[in-house]
C-alpha cells in the first residue's frame, strides 16, 4: 500500500508534508497526503502527459512526423488577403469557397463575380422559399393564414428570419447576402411592429433586388413600401395632421442624419409622404395610393422645393427621396456605416469622404462604393477587427463545420431551431426593437454573458447534440484527413477547415491544453479524442478569437 | 472521464497566473481574486464583494397606465374621461383623500401598511416624449443633449471608477439596455444558469478549459477579448448563486411568468451576496392601446396581478435581507386621460412611480397633483422629474452623487426616502 494511504484520515485532513508532484514540477505543496497529485507518476519522456484512459496502443505514425506549419495541401490555404475578403465579404470561410476564389483566377475576380449575383447559380438556397410558406403569399393571405392559425403573425416573422439565416450559410450569392442584410438593418423595419408582418417579407426582398443596385431607387421603393408605412404611422397618416414618425425617421436615419434638419423639415417630409396607405387589419390589407389623404401645399426640406400641387403626392415623393439620397449629408452617413461594417469602428475621415465622393459621383451607384472600399489600405489593414455578431457567428459556424440543414419536419428541426440558437447569444435577425437598427461596433456585442452564450452555441454544435433533428453533421472520423496522424496534424487540418488557415501556434497549445494531448501523439479514428473529447477540440477553436471576429 | 485532476489550491492559482485583466477597468475586491485560484475566488469576492445595499430597477415596458394601478379617485375628471375602465371609487385599497391603489395590488398591501411601500404620482420626463424608444432611451439615458450613449445606471455603478461586472446585472435581453450602456462592465444574462462555461463538467476539465481559453486569447486586445477575460471571471464569481439553493426562502411561492422567473433570480443573486449593487428587470408589455378591462379581468388586471405576486413573492423570499434591498419601477411614459373607442388608452405622458423596500418612507403617496382635463389629446401632466425620485434613492441608499448620476439636473426634494 502506498504510505499516502496508510496515514490515518485525521492526519490527511491536517498534514502539512511537503511534495513535489512528479507529473507536474511546478507543483509543489504542503499537503502531501490529501493533495491529489500524489497519484501522479513521473512522465515518461516518450509518452503524452495525462494520458487518456482509453488511449489505444501508441502505433508509428504511417508517415514520418511533418512540420506542422508546413501544411501539405497549402495550395488550398487562402492568403491572408484574401481570407479578409472572404471574412467580410461572406458570412465565413468555408473550403469551398476557396475553391471558387481559385476558380474565378483571384479573389477580386471572385468578388467581381460576386457582384453580379444574378449569373451565379443558386439552386440550394433557392429552395429554401418552399420550406415556409408565408415567404411568398401576398398580404390577404399572410392574414387569413395568421387568422386560421395555420401560421401566426409572429411564426411568420420567425420564419421569415430563419429564411434569412439559411440564405446566409448556403447561398452561393455571399456578397448579396451580405449586402442585403446591411441595407435591411439600415431602412430597418423591426419583425415585431404591429401589422408589419403581413408585408415584412416582401419588404425584404425588395432590398434584396436593390442591394446591388442604385441608393436612390432602393430609398424611394423601400420608403414608399407598405412594411415601412405600416412600422412608421406613414400608412395612417393624413392629409390633416400628417403623421410625422416616417417623416423624421427619413431624415435622421435612412439619409442625412441627427443633426441635420430642424423641426420644420420634419413637417414638411411628413406632409410629402402622406397618401400612402394601407388597409391594415382588413381581409385585404390593401395598399394603395389615395390622393385624398395626400397634403399638399408648398414644401421644402433642406433645399429641396417643390408646389406640391397635385393631389396625386407620387411624383413629389419621388423627386423628394432622390433629392434626399444625393444629398452630400447622406453620401457620408452611408459611406460611414459601410465603412463601420466592413473596414473598422473607427474608418478615417478620409476614407469615409472618398467613399461618400464616390457614392456621389456615380449617381448613388452601390457597386462602384464597394469596389473603393476594398481596394483602400484601410480595408486590407483591418482583418480581423471587428466582432461577429451573434447572427453573424451562428451563421458562420453552421458554414465551419458544414452543417447539412434538412427541410423542417416540426419545430425541433435544426433549420427551425438555429433561430433559438441566435436568440440564446442575444440577437435575432432584423428583431431589433427600434427603428435605428441593431448596432454594429463591437463593443456592443461584447459582453461576458454573449461570450458564454456563444461558447455554449459552439459546444452543442460541435458535440452534435443541438439540435439533431432534422440536420447532418460531419462526423469526427469525417474531419480526419488520415486514418492515423499526429495530433498536431490534426489540429492543423482543422484549422484550415474551419478557420482558412495554419493553425497559430497558441491555438495548437490551446488544443492540446484543452484535451491534454501533446504535438506528437498519434491519434486514430479509436483514440480519445475522435471518440468522446471531439466537441472539446472543434469547440476551442470556435471559441477562438480567430472565429469570433471576421 | 478520469483525466488527473491537477487540483489543489496552490497549483490552480499558479496555473491561473498568466491571465490578468488586461485594459479592463477593475479593481478592489474582483482584483483580490485574480490573485487567488478558483477556490478562493468564492470565498474572497463573497467577503469583499459585498453590496451593503441592493437597487432593483423594474422597467414596466410598453407604457403603463399610471391612472389605472394609482387611482386619483377625487379628481371627477378621472370618472369623466373614462366611462368603460375607470377602477371604481370603492375598489380601492388604501385611499387618501385623492388616491386609492388599484384592487390587484392586494398581495402588497403588507408592505404598504408596514412603510415600505409609496408610491409617486405625476413623475415623467420633463417634455413630452411619445415614442417607446426614444422615451426609453431618454429616460435610461438620463443625461439630455448628451450623445455620449452612457445609462444613469452606468453611471451610478461607475461612480468609484472601478467595478466588476457583477454589481451591475441585467436579468433579461440581449444587449444592455440604454440605462446600463457604457464604460463599466455590466453583466447581461438570460438567467442564472446561463452563466456557465461550457464544455465537460469535471473540475480538471473545468481548469484545462480555462487555461486553453486563456491560452487562445491570450494575446487578443480589443472588446471582445476584454469581454473573454470578464466571462471568466464572471463565472467565478458567480459561482456562489450557482451554489446558493434555487429554491425560495421563507416559503416563497413564485408564479412561472417572466417577471417572477426574474425577480426569483434576482432574490437567488442578492442571497448569494456576490456584490450585485444592481439589478434590472424588466415586465411588459403594458403598452395597452385596446382591451384595457376592469377589475375583474382585461389587460391591467392581468398584468397587475403578475406584477403585484412576483414583487410579493421577491420580499417575502429575501425575509431579513430585504433591510438592504430598494426596489424602484419605471415605465417610459404614461397613457392619456381620456379613454379611445377601443377601451384602450393612446400614448400619453405623466406616470406613477413605486419604491419599495430598504429606506422608503412609505404608506403615503407623494407628488403634487396637478389636476386632469377631459379632452382627447389631455394628459396626465408631470409635476415631478422622475429624476428627482432617482436621485434620493441613490442619496440615500448609496451616497451617489446625484450631480455624477443625472448631469445637469437640480433634483427637487420628493421626500420619499429617508433622509430626504
Amino acid at each position: 500500500m502506498d504510505a499516502a494511504e496508510a496515514v490515518t484520515r485525521a492526519h490527511r485532513r491536517r498534514c502539512k508534508h511537503f511534495h513535489r508532484c512528479k507529473r507536474h514540477p511546478n507543483h509543489t505543496c504542503r499537503h502531501l497526503h490529501r493533495c491529489r497529485h500524489r497519484h501522479h507518476q513521473a512522465p515518461t519522456p516518450t509518452k503524452a502527459p495525462p494520458a487518456p484512459p482509453v488511449e489505444p496502443p501508441v502505433d508509428p505514425p504511417v508517415a514520418p512526423p511533418v512540420d506542422p506549419t508546413a501544411e501539405p495541401g497549402s495550395a488550398s490555404l487562402l492568403t491572408a488577403a484574401s481570407l479578409h475578403l472572404a471574412n467580410r465579404f461572406t458570412y465565413g470561410f468555408t473550403p469551398g469557397l476557396h475553391e471558387q476564389m481559385t476558380a474565378a483566377g483571384s479573389p477580386e475576380s471572385w468578388f467581381e463575380a460576386q457582384l453580379n449575383p444574378a449569373a451565379i447559380a443558386d439552386a440550394k438556397a433557392s429552395a429554401f422559399q418552399s420550406w415556409w410558406p408565408s415567404i411568398d403569399l401576398d398580404a390577404a393571405a399572410i392574414w387569413q393564414r395568421d387568422q386560421s392559425k395555420a401560421e401566426r403573425s409572429w411564426e411568420a416573422m420567425q420564419n421569415y428570419a430563419r429564411w434569412c439565416l439559411l440564405r446566409r450559410i448556403y447561398s452561393q450569392r455571399q456578397v448579396l447576402e451580405v449586402m442585403t442584410e446591411f441595407w435591411e438593418n439600415h431602412l430597418h423595419v423591426p419583425l415585431d411592429d404591429s401589422g408589419v408582418f403581413t408585408y415584412r417579407a416582401d419588404y425584404g426582398k425588395l432590398l434584396r433586388r436593390h442591394a446591388l443596385g442604385r441608393f436612390d431607387e432602393m430609398l424611394v421603393a423601400a420608403i414608399t413600401h407598405p412594411a415601412m408605412g405600416i412600422s412608421l404611422d406613414n400608412a395612417r397618416s393624413t392629409r390633416k395632421s400628417p403623421n410625422e414618425n416616417l417623416g423624421r425617421e427619413l431624415l435622421e436615419l435612412h439619409t442625412v442624419g441627427r443633426g441635420n434638419h430642424t423641426e420644420d423639415d420634419v413637417k414638411n417630409s411628413a406632409r410629402i409622404l402622406t397618401g400612402y396607405r394601407v388597409d391594415m387589419w382588413t381581409a385585404t390589407w390593401n395598399a394603395y395610393y389615395n390622393p385624398t389623404s395626400h397634403r399638399t401645399g408648398a414644401v421644402n426640406v433642406l433645399g429641396f422645393s417643390h408646389a406640391n400641387a397635385d393631389p396625386d403626392g407620387r411624383a413629389v415623393t419621388e423627386a423628394y427621396l432622390t433629392y434626399l439620397a444625393h444629398h452630400p449629408k447622406t453620401a457620408e452617413r452611408i459611406a460611414r456605416k459601410l465603412a463601420v461594417r466592413f473596414v473598422s469602428d473607427t474608418p478615417s475621415e478620409a476614407l469615409v469622404a472618398h467613399l461618400a465622393q464616390v457614392f456621389l459621383a456615380n449617381n448613388t451607384e452601390i457597386k462602384p462604393v464597394l469596389r473603393a472600399l476594398v481596394a483602400s489600405g484601410e480595408f486590407k489593414a483591418a482583418a480581423g477587427a471587428k466582432v461577429r455578431t451573434p447572427t453573424d457567428d451562428v451563421v458562420a459556424t453552421h458554414r465551419a463545420l458544414g452543417t447539412e440543414l434538412a427541410k423542417v419536419v416540426n419545430d425541433d428541426s435544426a433549420a427551425n431551431v438555429i433561430l433559438w440558437q441566435t436568440a440564446s447569444i442575444g440577437q435575432t435577425p432584423f428583431a431589433w426593437g427600434r427603428p435605428d437598427g441593431q448596432p454594429d461596433d463591437n463593443r456592443s456585442w461584447s459582453s461576458a454573458s454573449r461570450l458564454l452564450a456563444s461558447f455554449e452555441v459552439h459546444y452543442s454544435m460541435a458535440g452534435r447534440w443541438w439540435r439533431k433533428e432534422d440536420v447532418t453533421y460531419r462526423t469526427p472520423e469525417a474531419w480526419m484527413p488520415a486514418p492515423s496522424l499526429r495530433f498536431d496534424e490534426l489540429v492543423n487540418h482543422l484549422s484550415t477547415q474551419l478557420l482558412g488557415k495554419r493553425v497559430p501556434a497558441r491555438l495548437l497549445r490551446a488544443c492540446m491544453e484543452a484535451t491534454g494531448l501533446a504535438a506528437d501523439t498519434t491519434i486514430t479514428s479509436s483514440h480519445a479524442v475522435i471518440r468522446w473529447q471531439f466537441a472539446i477540440l472543434l469547440t476551442t477553436l470556435l471559441d477562438s478569437p480567430d472565429h469570433m471576429h471576421r | 472521464m478520469t483525466v488527473q485532476d491537477p487540483c489543489c489550491p496552490e497549483y490552480r492559482g499558479t496555473s491561473r497566473r498568466g491571465f490578468l485583466r488586461g485594459s479592463m477597468v477593475v479593481g478592489g475586491a474582483a482584483a483580490l481574486t485574480v490573485a487567488h485560484g478558483t477556490a478562493f475566488t468564492q470565498t474572497s469576492y463573497a467577503a469583499d464583494g459585498v453590496a451593503d445595499q441592493v437597487l432593483v430597477v423594474l422597467s414596466m415596458r410598453g407604457a403603463c397606465d399610471g391612472m389605472s394601478l394609482v387611482v386619483p379617485h377625487a379628481d371627477p375628471v378621472y370618472y369623466a374621461a373614462r366611462p368603460s375602465i375607470a377602477v371604481p371609487s370603492d375598489q380601492l385599497l388604501v385611499k387618501d383623500g385623492m388616491f386609492g391603489l388599484h384592487p390587484a395590488l392586494a398581495p402588497l398591501l403588507h408592505l404598504w401598511n408596514a412603510g415600505k411601500m409609496a408610491a409617486v404620482h405625476a413623475t415623467g420626463l420633463p417634455s413630452p416624449n411619445r415614442s417607446h424608444f426614444s422615451a426609453m432611451e431618454a429616460v435610461e439615458d438620463a443625461d439630455p443633449g448628451s450623445e455620449a450613449r452612457v445609462g444613469w445606471l452606468n453611471r451610478l455603478v461607475g461612480r468609484d471608477g472601478v467595478g466588476s461586472p457583477l454589481e451591475a446585472i441585467q436579468i433579461g435581453g440581449g444587449v444592455p439596455t440604454a440605462a446600463m450602456s457604457g464604460p463599466q462592465p455590466v453583466l447581461v444574462t438570460q438567467g442564472i444558469d446561463t452563466v456557465r462555461l461550457s464544455g465537460p463538467g469535471g473540475p480538471a476539465e473545468v481548469a484545462a478549459r480555462r487555461r486553453s481559453l486563456q491560452t487562445a486569447w491570450g494575446s487578443s486586445t480589443g472588446d471582445l477579448g476584454t469581454g473573454l477575460r470578464s466571462a471568466l471571471d464572471v463565472v467565478d464569481q458567480f459561482a456562489p448563486v450557482h451554489a446558493m439553493s434555487s429554491t425560495p426562502a421563507n416559503n416563497a411561492v413564485y408564479a412561472k411568468d417572466d417577471l417572477a422567473k426574474a425577480l426569483r433570480a434576482s432574490a437567488r443573486t442578492i442571497r448569494a451576496n456576490v456584490g450585485a449593487e444592481i439589478i434590472t428587470v424588466d415586465h411588459g408589455s403594458w403598452d395597452h392601446h385596446t382591451g384595457i378591462g376592469t377589475t375583474e379581468s382585461g389587460l391591467v388586471k392581468r398584468r397587475t396581478d403578475e406584477l403585484a405576486a412576483a414583487i410579493a413573492a421577491f420580499f417575502a423570499d429575501l425575509g431579513p435581507l430585504a433591510d438592504k434591498v430598494t426596489l424602484v419601477t419605471i415605465s417610459e411614459f404614461g397613457r392619456r386621460v381620456a379613454e379611445n373607442a377601443n377601451q384602450g388608452l393612446d400614448h400619453g405622458y405623466g406616470n406613477v412611480m413605486f419604491v419599495m423596500g430598504a429606506g422608503v418612507k412609505g404608506g403615503s403617496y407623494y407628488g403634487k397633483w396637478p389636476g386632469l382635463t377631459n379632452t382627447t389629446d389631455a394628459d396626465l401632466l408631470v409635476t415631478t422629474d422622475y429624476r428627482s425620485v432617482l436621485s434620493e434613492v441613490i442619496v440615500s441608499r448609496f451616497g451617489a452623487s446625484p450631480a455624477q448620476v443625472f448631469p445637469g439636473m437640480a433634483p427637487a426634494r420628493v421626500g420619499v426616502m429617508s433622509g430626504s
